[in-house]
Order: C-alpha cells, then structure tokens, then sequence
C-alpha cells in the first residue's frame, strides 16, 4: 500500500453542507494506467483536487508519492504532472513566456521531447494562450504537463476539446509515458473508449462513493449481460443477488448481473428458460448500467 | 524563488512603479525648496506630500492586484501544481510588495539626509526625526500594502474597493493621529504582523 503512488484514506468532502466524496478509499498501484470514470459532479474533479493539495479534505487524507497532499513539497509536486479539465493555463501570457515560466519553475525539463510534442501539435509560442483554440491549450497544457518527465500524471478529463486525430495522438503519448518503467497515470475522462484503450484499471464514482475499483479485465468478466428467453411470461423475480439492471418485454427479460457465477446460473435455471444468451459489454454499456439511478444494487466486491 | 519574484514583478510593474515615480517627484520638491527656500517652495512641499500619502493607496493597490490578479487569472492553482509550494508563492509576492516600498521610500530618506547634511544644522533633533519619519512612513507603506493582500483574495470587486478604503482609512488616520515615533511603529508593526498571519493561513489554507 505504502508503495502506491497515490493513497486514497476515507475520504470525505463537503461542499456547503452537499457531501461531494462520501468515504473513498483507494490505492493506485505503480505502473497503472488508472481510470476514473463518473458521471458529471460525481467527484472525479474534487478528488483529483485533493490529491493534488488545491483544496483540502473535509476528512480522511489522500497521500502522493509518499506524502500528505496538503504538505507536499515542491520536490514532490515536481514530479507530478496535471493536466486540469478547463486548461488553467495564464490567459494573458504567451505561450513562449508560459512555457519559460513552468521550465524555470521545473525540477526537470526535457527540451527534447517539449520540443517534438510542440511541433507534432503545431503550437505557435509567439501568440497568447487566450487567443489559442481550445483545442490548442488543451495539447499545450499536455506537452507542459509532459514535459517535466513525471513519475506520476494525473489527467483530469485531458481530451475534452479535443478533435479526434489530437485525441489519437494524447492517447499515444500517454502510452509512450507509462512505457518508461515506473511511471502512474491517473487519469478521469468521459470519453470512455478511450479509457478502455489505455486504462488497466477502473474506478467508478457514483454520486461521491466509489462503486468500482479493480481492473478492466475483472470489471468485465465480473458483470454479465443476458438476454434470457422463457417458454412464458418472464417471472416477476429471479431471486438473485445484484441484479444491477432488469429490463423485461413479454418473454424476454435483458439482466444485468453483478459477480456472476454458477450458482446463480443455477438459480436462473430453476425457471427453465428457454434461451440465456450473453450480449457483449463495452465499459461504456458497464459504465451505463452502474450509474443508472435505478441501479440500486452496486457490487460491493469490486471495490478494494 | 527567482522565477517566482521576476514573475511578480513583470506581472505588477505598473502597481510597483507607480509609487516609486511618487517617490521621484517627492526628492524633486524637496531638492527645489531646499534651493529655493521653503517659503517659496510650499507649494510643491503640499503636493509632494499629498503624493506621498497617495503613494500609501499605491502599496496597497499593488496587494491587491497581486492577490486579486491571482484569484481571478487563476495563477497559483497552476504554478502550485509546478515544482512550488504555496508558501513560496506568498513568500514571493511579498518581497516584491517590500522591496516596492523600499524603492519608493528609500531614495526619499537619501535624498533627505543629503540634504539635512547640505542646508540644515548639524543637530541630532533633525537626524531623529528624518529616522522616525522615515522608519514610519517604510511600517505605513509595508502595513498597506499588506491591507492590499488580505482584502485582494476575493473574486468580488465590491468587497475588495470598500474593504481596502476602510483599512487604509483607519490605518493612515493612525499617522494623523499619533504622527511618527516609536509608538506608531509599534502598533504599525503588531498590525503587520497580524494581517501577515492572517493572509498567510488564508492563502495556504484555502482551496485554489
């Protein structure tokens, strides 16, 4: 645990009496491509806040590369990079003179590859950072983020304004980072197909509880999709555990079904259906049925 | 540090400058009443002076504009998420509030001395009070330009000009009061002091 980049104790946020993170607990291991993914004020960004020390928790405590977010060093924030949804960058700056404020401000800069990210996106350093598209700040804020070397990034919806082929090419840097031995990305996006892409591990925060923490492989084998056929009208209950969706037509009932195994198999067997046939699952059809309102049975299991 | 203090006084050149140009004008008068006399020379005395207390609302517009400019372009949550802490960011921007009172008050003390030495009797009275004068007027642009601080971190520009106006009013009617000494500079000092404390906690503490 102590080895984790980032470390996540009982976190809880209040926001004006609303409660923003309700008790999160979590461990991004080394070398993880971790994605959070939520809804619209689920909490992605105020967690991702906390971490970094801008806003403090109300209780619990988050801890990066080995200290407390809200007593991080300079040594330590320097080997973090952010990217922050919105792009905060210095509107009334230039980019030359941005870019030479945050390498002067910088533990490490690699000129080479700010360099090549600055050409591959076409990025002007002689106009100013409001005049730059969104689009254009967004791979700015990137290739700031990039390049300071960091062991650990953390991307805050990182592609948002971004066309597809900018996206591709986020996506690539991204993969080329966690290639270099050691290095953690956290990184919460709505575009889901691309946390597919690249996440191998997923965290699901529904409003302020996370209700998902494990890898992409397990959250996939773990929820099942079945379209299930009866000779008759499908029956009321199936008297299973964590159904965490239920659509029924006549014959047919579409389940969906958390931590499926045999027993339950067996159980769906005592109502003799016809067919049972497993429908594909995206993490984006995941993603959906977990943060449906009407999901009240979350996995427990796969948090932790 | 340095990238952080060149920062600042790039952004602000024009709050830091402003009291420093108050500052030119001021050593202006008294180089000329001291040639010509102060009797024919009040006039500019009266309009320095003026200035000078004017240059008091500079430091404090100057706080403010750091701290405001801040919150409003949104500076510290990016250069917090450099290889920076909060503390040195405040630690910066301060030395930059001081050393802008300095410019500005120190060629004044300078230019006064020389001048002391040139036209005035060698008495201690004098030395004494051009120190006082001048030890007073470095706490009241320091204590404004602090007021500047505390009430520049806020996104409404309302509470920002009313609280300035009433903390500046209070703080320089202490000068009026008292005129310059020692018990000025002491109450001077425990004011600095606590709006440094509380500016500190608000900046370090506060969700950026």
């Amino acid at each position: 645990m102590n080895d984790s980049p980032i470390v996540v104790e009982n976190l809880v946020k209040y926001y004006e009496g609303r409660c923003v993170l309700d008790g999160i607990s979590l461990a991004v291991p080394r070398g993880c491509i971790y994605g959070l993914l939520g809804r619209n004020g689920s909490g992605k960004t105020t967690m991702i806040r906390i971490l970094l020390g801008l806003e403090p928790p109300t209780r619990g405590r988050t801890v990066v590369l080995g200290q407390d977010s809200m007593r991080l060093s300079a040594q330590t924030h320097g080997r973090v990079g952010y990217v922050a949804e919105g792009h905060y960058l210095i509107q009334s700056y230039k980019v030359r003179r941005l870019v030479g404020l945050c390498k002067g401000l910088s533990l490490r800069w690699n000129e080479e590859f700010f360099g090549h990210l600055m050409e591959a996106f076409r990025l002007p350093m002689d106009r100013k950072v409001k005049d730059l598209s969104a689009g254009m700040r967004a791979q700015l804020n990137l290739a700031l983020a990039m390049a300071i070397d960091p062991e650990l990034l953390i991307l805050d919806d990182p592609t948002l304004g971004l066309d597809t082929v900018a996206r591709r090419q986020f996506l690539e840097l991204a993969i080329d980072v966690i290639q270099r031995q050691g290095r953690t990305i956290l990184f919460s996006s709505h575009i889901l197909a691309d946390v597919e892409r690249i996440a191998d591990r997923i965290g699901v925060l529904v409003a302020g509880k996370l209700v998902v923490d494990c890898t992409l492989e397990e959250l996939k084998s773990r929820i099942k999709k079945l379209r299930v056929i009866f000779p008759e009208r499908a029956p009321e209950d199936l008297y299973l555990t964590e159904i965490v969706n239920q659509q029924k037509q006549g014959r047919e009932m579409v389940l969906t079904v958390a931590n499926w195994n045999p027993q339950k198999q067996a159980i769906l067997e005592t109502f003799r259906p016809e067919s049972c046939t497993e429908l594909p699952m995206s993490l984006e059809d995941i993603f959906i049925e977990c943060t449906r309102p009407a999901s009240a049975v979350v996995p427990q299991e796969m948090v932790g | 540090m340095l990238t952080l203090i060149r920062r600042e006084i790039q952004d602000n050149l024009v709050y830091a400058l402003a009291p420093c140009a108050v500052s030119a004008m001021c050593i202006g008068a008294m180089i000329y009443a001291s040639f010509v006399g102060v009797e024919v020379a009040m006039p500019a005395i009266i309009c320095s002076t003026l200035l000078l207390l004017a240059s008091f609302v500079g430091f404090s517009i100057l706080g403010a504009a750091q701290m405001y400019g801040d919150r409003a372009r949104r500076i510290s949550p990016l250069l917090s998420t450099l290889a920076v802490t909060r503390h040195r960011i405040l630690a910066a921007r301060v030395l930059v509030g001081i050393l802008a009172v300095l410019l500005a008050t120190v060629p004044v003390l300078a230019t006064a001395v020389i001048l002391l030495r040139m036209f005035a009797p060698p008495l201690e009275f004098y030395r004494r009070m051009v120190v006082e004068i001048f030890l007073t007027a470095v706490l009241m642009g320091t204590a404004c330009y602090s007021i500047g601080l505390l009430v520049g971190w806020t996104t409404n520009r309302a509470w920002l000009i009313l609280g300035n106006f009433l903390l500046l009013t209070l703080c320089v009617s202490l000068m009026g009061v008292k005129g310059f000494g020692p018990e000025v500079m002491l109450l001077l000092l425990v004011f600095i002091a606590a709006v440094w404390g509380r500016t500190w906690h608000k900046f370090t503490s506060a969700s950026l």
